[in-house]
């Protein structure tokens, strides 16, 4: 181990000794003003305490339960917050931020979606989660099906969320740390990897949880700070707010009304089954309750979570908003060519400005930093998992690995899952990702959360009906993104997309539903009598938790 | 494993009383949040101007604003009223039911 941690060290410390890119980096703080110097300054800051927190953590995690839960002792409200970090992404600050700048009232859609995605997890999901699991939501879905083939797709769900995600979030990682700190795209890419490839491999989920609370602590002070400098410059007067946006917008009272972005009611339902099963299906969020000692603690993390989220969604519309009144006409952030320096995601950032000068920019750059860095941590570990847990440990060695090979195999596919996407990450520069985020969603929603949703639910699902789900989900969502607007027109140059619609979650979780019925109710075998009747273990496991059975 | 426990739950009137009601309770909170959202989602595809239009006449907030606030008000209030009913209800509940089944 300590071997491992010192090459990793000096092979980070490598690029620092490397001339060419000292100069690189040099000139791209020479070339910024001030405010590079104190947004580099306090994300130093930010670095020295996450690496603090990994030495500390690679010296707790010892067993398997440590690397991949934490060892489950994290308490409901810290969790809370790290599950609040895990979904206030980068793409959620400043994306959202960015579509109320762009569109005003049709960002609520998304604003609701997300929030109403912690609701499903409440009621329906978190407590059942951590009655019948372990490490992964995989653990569930196999606790009285097939294990080889149930988790061998369950974890190909995990990673078709997971890699897609993580390239989308390296990607905009890349562009935004280019425009905040003037440093080139590659070496914001592989700075971002490194940093998440050296958290996962050594401190595992405690590191990993840490500095999620870290961060969300972070962003929830930084976005009450914008919000209430906004409502500070008005007044406290919400109708200033309004009315001053719709003087400012070019598109005027258009924004207040939705519509401008989405008209049709297909469009709608799947953008809405996209956010709330979607975000109820993302295998890094559900990881998360796997940290926590009982469902009891994994009741208590949501709702934490859900008072964090709903208020900083609450806060985003007042930022987009207010980016609207003092950014958009505002000089000081116009690009040469039009629009707003660095694109619309820069507009709270600019805002952030306009509210507290040269010093709060600064701490909002790290503090979207520091958003990027926790986030794909969290999507890495829980890609690893999948393939430490539950192909290696599980299918390959049948449930009987051992501990340090497997620990060593999560800690190499977290090295490789790092590798490669600062290396897709590279070849990406420039595109729109936004394609990858939407296949993301639309395959948690209609793999990863039809089939956990039935496991847990429908006594009669057997494995060739969650199989046949599952794989009809993931075939229907990538089959459509492929057909649909966004592949097939605007990225292989087609006339006429052959499905209409840029949205296919509302089609694929509909296969995936109709698939899982069928194949269940279809399943005469052996195998599928033996898993109705284990259904009432499950059931009772997943209602009261583990009963310790009469001696 | 659970062989002797599943033999003895069916006949556990608790057990059953635990889950009927916390399945209805989390069910209808999901229908009124998720159908909420429904109406606005239809709203805003057949009746954008219904959603631009001020709260109270002579005002500035529009509908979709303050709809879209209540609906997050109302998923966190629903979230403490169900997290006080697994406090107060369910959970007692499941300590006398594991009780039972331990004796």
């Amino acid at each position: 181990m300590r071997v491992w941690l010192i090459t990793f060290i000096s092979l980070m410390l490598l690029p620092a000794t490397d001339a060419e890119a000292a100069t690189v980096i040099a000139s791209g703080i020479g070339a910024g003003d001030e405010l590079n110097i104190i947004a580099i300054g306090m994300f130093l800051v930010f670095i020295a305490i996450t690496l603090a927190i990994t030495f500390w953590a690679a010296s707790r995690t010892r067993t398997r339960s440590d690397f991949y839960a934490a060892g489950s002792s994290i308490g409901g409200f810290q969790n809370g917050l790290a599950i609040a970090g895990d979904f206030m992404s980068a793409a959620t600050f400043l994306g959202v931020t960015a579509l109320v700048y762009s569109t005003g009232m049709d960002a609520m859609l998304f604003v609701i979606g997300g929030t109403l995605g912690w609701s499903v997890i409440l009621l329906l999901i978190a407590e059942r989660l951590r009655n019948l699991g372990r490490y992964t939501f995989s653990d569930v879905v196999a606790f009285r099906l097939e294990r080889k083939p149930v988790r061998t797709m369950s974890a190909i769900g995990t990673l078709a969320v997971a890699i897609p995600y993580l390239l989308a979030q390296m990607v905009g990682a890349g562009a935004l740390i280019q425009s905040l700190f003037s440093l080139p795209y590659e070496y914001a890419v592989v700075l971002v990897g490194v940093l998440m490839t050296f958290y996962v491999t050594f401190g595992g989920m405690l590191a990993t949880t840490w500095i999620q609370t870290i961060k969300a602590v972070l962003l929830l002070t930084g976005g009450t700070i914008i919000a209430v400098g906004v409502m500070v410059m008005l007044n406290f007067d919400f109708g200033a707010l309004v009315t001053g946006a719709v003087e400012a917008h070019p598109k005027g009272e258009a924004i207040m009304a939705p519509g401008v972005m989405f008209t049709d009611p297909i469009t709608i339902i799947s953008i809405g089954l996209a956010f709330v099963f979607g975000t109820a299906g993302l295998p890094h969020v559900l990881m998360r309750f796997f940290t926590v000692p009982d469902a009891r603690q994994a009741r208590r993390s949501v709702a934490y979570a859900i008072g964090f989220i709903g208020y900083f969604q609450s806060l985003i519309f007042i930022i987009g908003l207010g980016a609207v009144i003092y950014v958009s006409n505002n000089p000081e952030f116009q690009a040469a060519g039009g629009g707003l320096i660095g694109g619309v995601n820069m507009a709270a950032i600019h805002l952030a400005k306009v509210i507290g000068g040269d010093l709060f920019l600064g701490f909002i750059s790290a503090v979207a930093f520091a958003t990027i860095l926790a986030v794909v941590s969290g999507l890495t570990l829980s890609a690893a998992a999948a393939v430490s847990h539950d192909i290696y440990a599980n299918v390959i060695c049948d449930g009987h690995s051992d501990r340090k090979t497997e620990l060593r195999i999560s800690r190499i596919t977290t090295l490789v899952i790092g590798l490669s996407t600062m290396a897709l990450a590279i070849l990406l520069e420039g595109e729109n990702v936004a394609v990858l985020a939407l296949i993301a969603l639309a395959i948690a929603a209609s793999v990863n959360f039809p089939v956990m949703f039935l496991s847990m639910y429908w006594s009669k699902l057997t494995t060739r009906g969650a199989l046949a789900g599952g794989y009809a989900g993931l075939a229907t969502a990538l089959l459509l993104v492929l057909l649909g607007p966004t592949v097939w027109v605007s990225l292989l140059g087609f006339d006429k997309p052959v499905f209409p619609y840029r949205y296919p979650t509302l089609f694929a979780m509909l296969a995936s539903l109709i698939f899982a019925f069928w194949f269940s109710v279809l399943d005469k075998s052996q195998r599928a009598l033996a898993e109705l009747k284990s259904f009432d273990a499950q059931w009772i496991r997943s209602e009261i938790g583990p009963v310790r059975e009469k001696t | 494993m659970l062989s002797q426990i599943s033999k003895e739950i069916p006949t556990n009137k608790n057990f059953h009383k635990l889950v009927s009601v916390r399945q209805r309770v989390s069910w209808s909170f999901l229908l009124v949040l998720l159908g909420l959202y429904l109406v606005f989602g239809m709203l805003s595809v057949y009746s954008p101007s219904l959603l631009a239009r001020p709260v109270i006449s002579d005002g500035v907030i529009p509908i979709g604003i303050a709809m879209g606030y209540a609906i997050l008000a109302l998923s966190f209030v629903l979230t403490l009223v169900y997290v006080w009913l697994a406090n107060k209800y369910f959970e007692p509940l499941e300590k006398k039911i594991m009780a039972e089944l331990e004796q």
